[in-house]
């Protein structure tokens, strides 16, 4: 079975001759019982494994676990054997955790809170011919059934992911002079290219990132601090869940940076990838198309949430658009109506360019796919790359074709990815700036735009992960 | 069998180490061997002898595992297991490193330029076959990143003729790849060797495809396009490569390399039982159920294991061959009579 997670996550160090006591940094925790003596280890038939006493006592060994947690700091492997047990996230675990709500007393409940990407919903509204609007009610129907409480729109959490990298971008733009690593600056949404940068190119490339949190981790900031404090609830007491088009975005959900160490709690407490979703219909016997459609929630109490809405620059959050517009304004005055992408050597490789008079002034890309950000990154190693902003992303053809959306068999996977981005298209796009919600947010929640708690909470560190020395280095 | 493998010199290429691998430039003028000692040194011919022509020493940190010459004979590419491909220009004797390729994760394992000059395709042991493409500016840009193996990645070779790229893998499978419209894919797996498969040998007109593998044989396998007369079924509009013959029997260890040289077509062996072997179809034989015979079994040919075996591409039956013990021996090959 070939590894779910992304084309760049799935290339990071694997390793065939992990000697896993170097290797791998969980450390292995000795129970230490009291008494001497040398104990066995009996193999049974099944493969399991049972320590015999001296006394002829036996008892049964648990199976080591590895968390994502402990995968994500470790530099020896990633998930090559398909041996990591993700014990934290899976729909199993958000079934436990609606089950224990319905046995517990009002004061141990926790509040479940569910945030929808738009690329997910696509997917879904593809696989059960659906239109958007549709398949955003029945999901919240579906979810409000089986005991979630409230269900968000990432879309939302995603206007200030964008409003952050737009800021960044003309901050960074005009302090060039002073600092030498500020352009290129590279997107930060896609956690595979953000791993893939941590493990492999470390400090030279880390600079270059955005510090602007996806709109998965703004959505955890925005649940558990904001949500929270309006609903009188502290943090550990909302469990959240993301519906993601990948893998990828569980290992970011991980992230220690993304933990509260005050209430001992992620902002992101499991990420179910679409096909998780599918698969917990399927188990709960309930037919989407079939759900009347229930009203959607909306995290600012003025707004109407009559339909989801979306931003405009593809299927992968729109990055290079907003920046470049917002830039070309803010920067030179220039109003552009609409940007022209110029493909270069491969699909998922394109240009774009703000000229006047013949001068080049703006200067974007996107680069999609391993094979395209490895060129990316051989050429800022080079010092030749012509670029001010690139919108990085570890999928080919982007979020919407992320390994976790759903597959038909039954249809050719180009056909269902065009059909997947036209359902994606359809629904309206809004102009962070023009959403009265978040300028509120900005201004009551935050305290401003630029202010401490924005800082903290809208924006996130990357850490280069430092590559072992091979204990068992065979020196060829 | 008479002595149809005469030694005709050796050289202590790699003194102290492990000589791996040894490519003839397209003139066959020269020689290029790498090996354990992180060099990769030219030979050519001095009157009766060969004799080190230059040393490119300062190009890797590792091992160099395998050296290919450009079409043109004007570069050298070396594969290293320092994770890093290396780019000469030849400048008469000397060779200036112009590029340094980056990106596999840990040792490359092969390099080979494809017949259009235009195209390079790596591969290592972190699983994946790269296509890089090269521009008039000698930039090198990589065009796929190919994941279809499952397990370390041990040696490239391009058609002939066509752009279509071969890999062999610890996998036990070969793999076959094309260009389809931006990307390469992977359009066929060959599967029945049943341990790593180490080499591969396209035979000259690129319809046949000869592998040697751990498991002691040698595969040669046939191309049939679609609606191919004899039946063989293909899905959509790739071809499908049927495994034809099984050379098995002959050698008492793992086979390293093989070798198909394009003037006359007979195939030659290393093995780790320290010996070449040359094998030539016979005669009479069925296109679709070819017999070969073991025209030279030269025990001892080296005093460790071959690595490596070449057939020059200009004289008839010279062949080159290197080993663990880190020489390189020149032989001439000759036909049996009778055969």
């Amino acid at each position: 079975m070939a590894s779910p997670f992304s084309g760049a996550l799935q290339l990071t160090d694997l390793d065939d001759f992990i000697g896993p006591s170097q290797e791998c940094i969980k450390p292995v925790k000795v129970e230490k019982r009291p008494g001497s003596g040398v104990a066995k280890i009996r193999i049974e038939d099944d493969g399991s494994y049972f320590q015999v006493n001296q006394d002829g006592g036996t008892r049964r060994l648990e199976k080591a676990k590895v968390s994502l947690n402990d995968c994500l700091a470790c530099s020896g492997c990633i998930t090559s054997a398909e041996t990591v047990l993700i014990t934290q996230q899976s729909h199993e675990e958000l079934k436990k955790v609606l089950d224990a709500n319905k046995m517990a007393a009002p004061s141990q409940q926790r509040l479940v809170v569910v945030s929808v990407s738009p690329q997910s919903r696509a997917s879904l509204a593809a696989r059960f011919q659906l239109n958007p609007t549709d398949t955003a009610r029945k999901l919240t129907s579906f979810f409000k059934k089986i005991g979630v409480h409230f269900v968000f729109d990432t879309a939302f959490s995603r206007h200030f992911s964008l409003l952050e990298s737009q800021r960044e971008f003309v901050r960074r733009f005009r302090g060039q002079a002073d600092c030498r690593q500020a352009l290129p600056l590279l997107a930060s949404a896609c956690p595979g290219w953000i791993c893939y940068a941590e493990k492999t190119h470390g400090s030279f490339i880390l600079p270059h990132i955005s510090t602007a949190r996806s709109p998965q981790q703004v959505m955890g900031s925005l649940v558990k601090d904001f949500f929270a404090q309006q609903q009188r609830l502290t943090p550990d007491k909302i469990y959240h869940v993301t519906v993601m088009p990948c893998y990828d975005k569980k290992l970011e959900a991980s992230r220690p940076d993304f933990f509260n160490q005050e209430h001992q709690t992620r902002d992101v407490d499991c990420v179910l990838t679409t096909g998780e979703v599918f698969r917990l219909l399927e188990e709960e016997d309930v037919s989407l198309p079939d759900l009347e459609p229930a009203p959607l929630d909306s995290l600012c109490s003025g707004a109407s949430a009559e339909e989801p809405t979306s931003h405009r620059g593809g299927g992968s959050g729109g990055y290079l658009e907003h920046v470049f517009r917002h830039a070309a304004r803010e920067l030179f005055g220039i109003h552009v109506a609409e940007v022209t992408y110029k493909p270069l050597r491969n699909k998922d490789f394109q240009e774009v360019t703000l000229e006047k008079e013949g001068q080049v002034l703006l200067h974007f890309a996107m680069a999609y796919g391993f094979r395209n950000i490895q060129n990316l990154v051989q050429r800022l190693k080079r010092g030749r790359c012509p670029y001010h902003y690139v919108e990085v992303m570890a999928c080919p053809s982007g979020c919407l074709n992320g390994g976790g959306q759903l597959q038909a068999p039954d249809r050719p996977s180009r056909e269902l990815l065009q059909h997947v981005e036209r359902l994606y298209g359809m629904v309206r796009a809004e102009m962070p700036e023009d959403v009265p919600g978040v300028q509120e947010l900005y201004t009551h929640w935050l305290q401003g735009t630029d202010s401490e708690c924005a800082g903290r909470l809208l924006h996130t560190q990357y850490h280069a992960v430092e590559k072992a020395n091979t204990g068992l280095g065979i020196r060829w | 069998m008479k002595d149809s493998l005469v030694l005709l010199g050796r050289v202590p290429a790699h003194p102290d180490s492990r000589c791996w691998f040894l490519a003839w430039n397209p003139a066959g003028t020269l020689l290029a061997s790498c090996g354990g000692d992180r060099r990769i040194r030219i030979w050519g011919t001095e009157g009766d002898s060969w004799i080190c022509k230059s040393v490119l020493s300062e190009g890797h940190q590792r091992t160099v595992r395998k050296v290919a010459w450009s079409p043109c004979g004007n570069y050298l590419a070396s594969a290293s297991f320092d994770a890093t491909t290396c780019i000469w220009k030849k400048n008469q004797d000397d060779f200036e490193c112009v590029t340094t390729l980056e990106g596999h994760e840990n040792e490359v394992k092969s390099v080979a330029w494809a017949p259009s000059g235009n195209l390079l395709a790596t591969c290592s042991r972190d699983k994946s076959v790269w296509v890089w493409e090269v521009d008039e500016e000698d930039e090198y840009e990589c065009v796929s990143v190919l994941n279809s193996h499952t397990q370390d990645v041990k040696h490239v070779v391009w058609h002939p003729s066509q752009e279509l790229l071969a890999s062999a893998s610890y996998d036990d499978t070969v793999k076959l790849y094309r260009e389809e419209e931006d990307d390469w894919v992977c359009c066929a797996t060959l599967e029945g060797h049943e341990s790593t498969v180490w080499s591969l040998a396209f035979d000259p007109s690129g319809q046949r495809l000869a592998s040697c593998s751990d498991d002691r044989t040698v595969r040669i396998w046939r191309q049939y396009l679609p609606d191919n007369e004899q039946g063989v079924a293909c899905s959509g509009s790739d071809p499908s490569w049927k495994c034809i013959c099984t050379l098995s029997g002959f050698h008492s260890r793992t086979i390293y390399d093989i070798a198909w040289c394009q003037l006359t077509g007979a195939l030659a062996t290393a093995c780790g039982d320290d010996a070449i072997r040359v094998f030539q179809e016979d005669p009479n034989s069925d296109p679709q159920q070819p017999t070969f015979s073991l025209t030279a079994h030269l025990h001892q040919a080296h005093s460790q294991d071959v690595n490596c075996v070449a057939w020059n591409p200009k004289e008839p039956g010279l062949l080159a061959s290197c080993s663990d013990d880190g020489e390189v021996a020149f032989w001439k090959y000759q036909r049996p009579e009778g055969l």
